[in-house]
């Protein structure tokens, strides 16, 4: 340990060029999110400007974190099944069919066939648990007939597509599902289903604060095992940049206030006297986009620190290698099958309580744009390369490109086309970066 | 080798006939009766609620009035099969065909051979593009005429969306069409009273697609949305919470179709304002009186009640298109006297006092 090698300052530049290089190689930023931050600013700026200023606001880009919030939950899950060389076409049908049971265990049995009567204050928790369990079974179904039994996921998962969507067509026979439970409800967002400003407030200073931990654990970590060092000036200028977004984000849901006639159901309700200027609630972080965040620092977890998360990318990486190194290859892929089924679960909660409603067409082609997500997030399908952050940055790209779209009044189909064309140039633009970079 | 391939193909032989076996048996010749009229019934797919359940029961009624003979044979989503159940319809001694279609274009040929046996053919819900055959569904134009008109007989100024179904489903237009007959400006257009202020086609009729689309339409015009012209119920879900989300629900119009029973209870809670209804057993009433009639004279324009209907086809369809009926609040002792959705489903969440029905 003594003979650490602690590189300091970088190598003395020789040209312009090499220097800005050497850089941005210093900060250990992740290039490929970089240009995805940049490709998300231009399509931001592009809409505000024909939106006429409409895009860019709080209350936009609030909205635009909760319609991104269910998928990207599911492309957190998604990576992994990727990176592992597998495939997920079953999303879209487990999170129907999750979702429809959920529905009408809140909306039928448990008020109805037991009697327990609606809006109980067990309901929600009742439902989403049996909607996790529902789901990891399904996923460890489909993962057990993939890892071994031997039959090809895309071929397992194109079965599970059609298979749970029929038996959701089977069991509700066209019936719609619904109200939700009103607690349920929050799960869903809308300025009810949020933080207020407090609690996000706080949400910020513990993510900052957890933000300078890693750093620090980071860097002791690397001295301990004599890896180089990051300039303490790049240190700086990382953890500022990330805590500045951190607090930048909080702050803009946190000035979307209350629309003004929900603040005055909400004075009515609470016995409020309303103040002339009118009740100002600030909204905050909401619930599916805290859940998102969530799932995605539990999954970034599994993925980079816990030993199943690597045995997921060693397989990716060379899966002959990986089984002769000793991995449980089996068994690691069933997981990562059963981990998808239980984000398809906590999907299928947020859709259904968002939309208050469950129909038999719920998830319909969430596959593709789950897919499309983590792939526009730069995971590869030819397996091992794949990030969770990015998956997320990914779904919000492309729910940037929908929502925009409808903005302006582009109608769905047309929004198919442009979705469709930006996913092949941006993957295709990528694949051409990394032959120049030759890595 | 062999044997295990054998046995693998056995095994999944027997999964199929087990899959099979649950369904289907639903062909009834009935046997005896005093009238000389038989009607066969060709369904595609009789495992879907619906049929059995609303449709089947009100045609054997308008049969059992006259003392018809009824027979029936299931084509189980297939189109294939249900040419040849028309063949088999015909051979047990039908008079008269109802085809449900699975495919109006594949079942063409069987409608064809059929007509030409001097058999008339009844075209039940779905459209078959042969003139020849009688066609009996749904005015799709009337209901978005009811849908618009319900809606503006609450506000009949202000700014408007349409929110439309399937661009790829026909139906989507007809019901645009109706809402322009009954006084909106056409896609993309306003007039001096109502201004359109977003129009979107919505993929799949999907209600999420419909609660984004509508959360981006009240963002970009700043709530000043005053009417929500909405297709179908389950996009009227999706508006309806991108509404309430806004605290608007109840506030803004908003139209829907089909009975669905979250929507009707929305209409109860009076935050949906119309759901215009099909009534499945109208439609199979009609369809039964009108093969009684075909028993005795073979000419499809002599059925009493019969229209044209300009297909998209082309074709000039002989036609009964029959009305669907406005629910709103002030109706809903129809959908329940029916037998259509219980009062407790129906009044979920509803204030004391605001509904008649729900007491």
């Amino acid at each position: 340990m003594t003979d650490a090698i602690v590189r300091e300052e970088p190598p003395p530049p020789a040209r312009q060029g090499i220097q800005l290089g050497q850089l941005v190689r210093s900060l250990e930023v992740d290039t490929r999110q970089l240009g995805m931050i940049g490709l998300l600013a231009v399509i931001w700026i592009g809409f505000n400007i024909a939106s006429n200023g409409n895009f860019i606001t709080a209350r936009n880009l609030w909205n635009l974190s909760v319609q991104s919030a269910s998928i990207g939950i599911m492309a957190t899950g998604m990576v992994l099944i990727i990176v592992s060389r597998n495939i997920d076409l079953s999303v879209g049908s487990v999170l129907g069919f999750v979702g429809y049971t959920m529905a009408i265990l809140q909306a039928e049995w448990i008020p109805n066939a037991l009697g327990l009567g609606f809006d109980q204050p067990y309901t929600w928790i009742v439902t989403v648990l049996v909607g996790l369990v529902l789901g990891a079974f399904i996923g460890g179904v489909q993962g057990v007939i993939i890892a071994y039994g031997g039959v090809p996921s895309f071929i397992v998962t194109l079965g599970g597509l059609l298979v749970w969507r029929g038996l959701i067509f089977r069991y509700a026979q066209g019936q719609s599902m619904g109200p939700m439970d009103s607690t349920y409800q929050l799960l869903g967002g809308g300025p009810r289903g949020a933080m207020g400003d407090v609690l996000s407030w706080a949400l910020a200073l513990l993510a900052c604060a957890g933000i300078a931990y890693t750093m620090w654990a980071g860097r002791r970590r690397r001295r301990r095992y004599g890896f180089p060092l990051r300039p303490m000036w790049a240190e700086v200028v990382v953890g500022g940049v990330s805590m500045a977004a951190v607090l930048g984000v909080v702050w803009v849901f946190n000035s979307y206030a209350w629309p003004p006639s929900l603040a005055t159901q909400y004075a009515v309700e609470h016995g409020i006297t309303e103040p002339p200027g009118g009740l100002i609630i600030a909204t905050g972080v909401a619930f599916p986009v805290v859940i998102m965040l969530g799932v995605g620092l539990v999954m970034t977890y599994i993925a980079t620190r816990r030993r199943f998360g690597r045995y997921v990318y060693a397989i990716g990486g060379n899966p002959e290698a990986a089984e002769l190194g000793g991995i449980n290859v089996r068994r690691t892929i069933t997981l990562t099958f059963v981990l998808m089924g239980m984000l398809c679960a906590v999907s299928a909660a947020v859709q259904t309580a968002r939309l208050n409603l469950a129909v038999t067409g719920l998830g319909v082609q969430n596959e593709l744009d789950v897919i499309s997500a983590a792939v526009i997030g730069g995971t590869s399908f030819a397996g091992g390369i794949g990030t969770i952050p990015g998956a997320i940055l990914g779904a919000v790209v492309m729910q940037s490109l929908r929502s925009g779209m409808a903005m302006i009044n582009v109608d769905s189909p047309t929004q198919d086309i442009v979705v469709g064309a930006v996913l092949v140039t941006a993957v295709g633009v990528d694949a051409w970066l990394r032959r120049r970079s030759g890595s | 080798m062999q044997i295990r391939r054998l046995a693998a193909l056995v095994g999944a032989a027997a999964v199929i006939v087990t899959a099979c076996s649950t369904g289907g048996g639903t062909a009834a010749p009935s046997g005896g009766g005093g009238a000389d009229c038989t009607v066969g019934v060709s369904w595609n797919n009789y495992q879907e609620e619906r049929w059995a359940k609303w449709d089947e029961p009100a045609i054997k009624a308008a049969l059992d009035a006259v003392g018809a003979k009824y027979v029936s044979n299931d084509a189980k989503s297939s189109a294939e099969t249900q040419a040849s159940n028309v063949e088999n319809l015909i051979t047990q001694g039908a008079d008269v065909v109802i085809i449900l279609a699975q495919d109006g274009e594949a079942i063409k040929p069987a409608v064809a051979a059929a007509i030409a046996d001097g058999v008339p053919v009844i075209a039940y819900d779905r459209l078959i593009e042969d003139p020849a055959a009688l066609y009996i569904t749904f005015d799709n134009v009337l209901v978005g005429k009811l849908q618009a008109e319900a809606l503006l007989k609450v506000k009949d100024s202000g700014n408007f969306i349409v929110m439309k179904g399937n661009s790829a489903d026909a139906n989507a237009d007809f019901l645009r069409e109706g809402m322009v007959q009954a006084g909106l400006p056409p896609a993309g257009e306003s007039n001096d009273k109502l201004k359109n202020v977003g129009e979107s086609y919505t993929d799949n009729w999907d209600p999420s697609i419909a609660q984004t689309q509508m959360e981006q339409f009240l963002t970009a015009n700043n709530n000043a949305i005053d009417i929500a012209f909405v297709e179908n119920d389950g996009m009227a879900g999706g508006v309806i919470a991108a509404l309430e989300a806004q605290g608007l629900a109840g506030k803004v119009p908003v139209s829907g179709q089909d009975g669905d029973a979250p929507a009707l209870n929305r209409v109860a809670k009076g935050t949906q304002t119309v759901d215009v209804w099909k009534d499945a057993r109208l439609l199979g009433k009609s369809a039964g009186e009108a093969a009684v009639q075909l028993c005795a004279n073979k000419d499809i324009k002599a059925v009493s009640g019969v229209g044209t209907f300009k297909s998209p086809g082309g074709n000039d369809m002989t036609s009964i298109l029959l009305t669907p009926q406005a629910i709103t609040k002030d109706n809903l002792n129809v959908v329940v006297d029916a037998g259509w959705i219980s009062k407790e489903t129906l009044c979920q969440g509803v204030a004391a006092g605001s509904v008649a029905v729900c007491g």
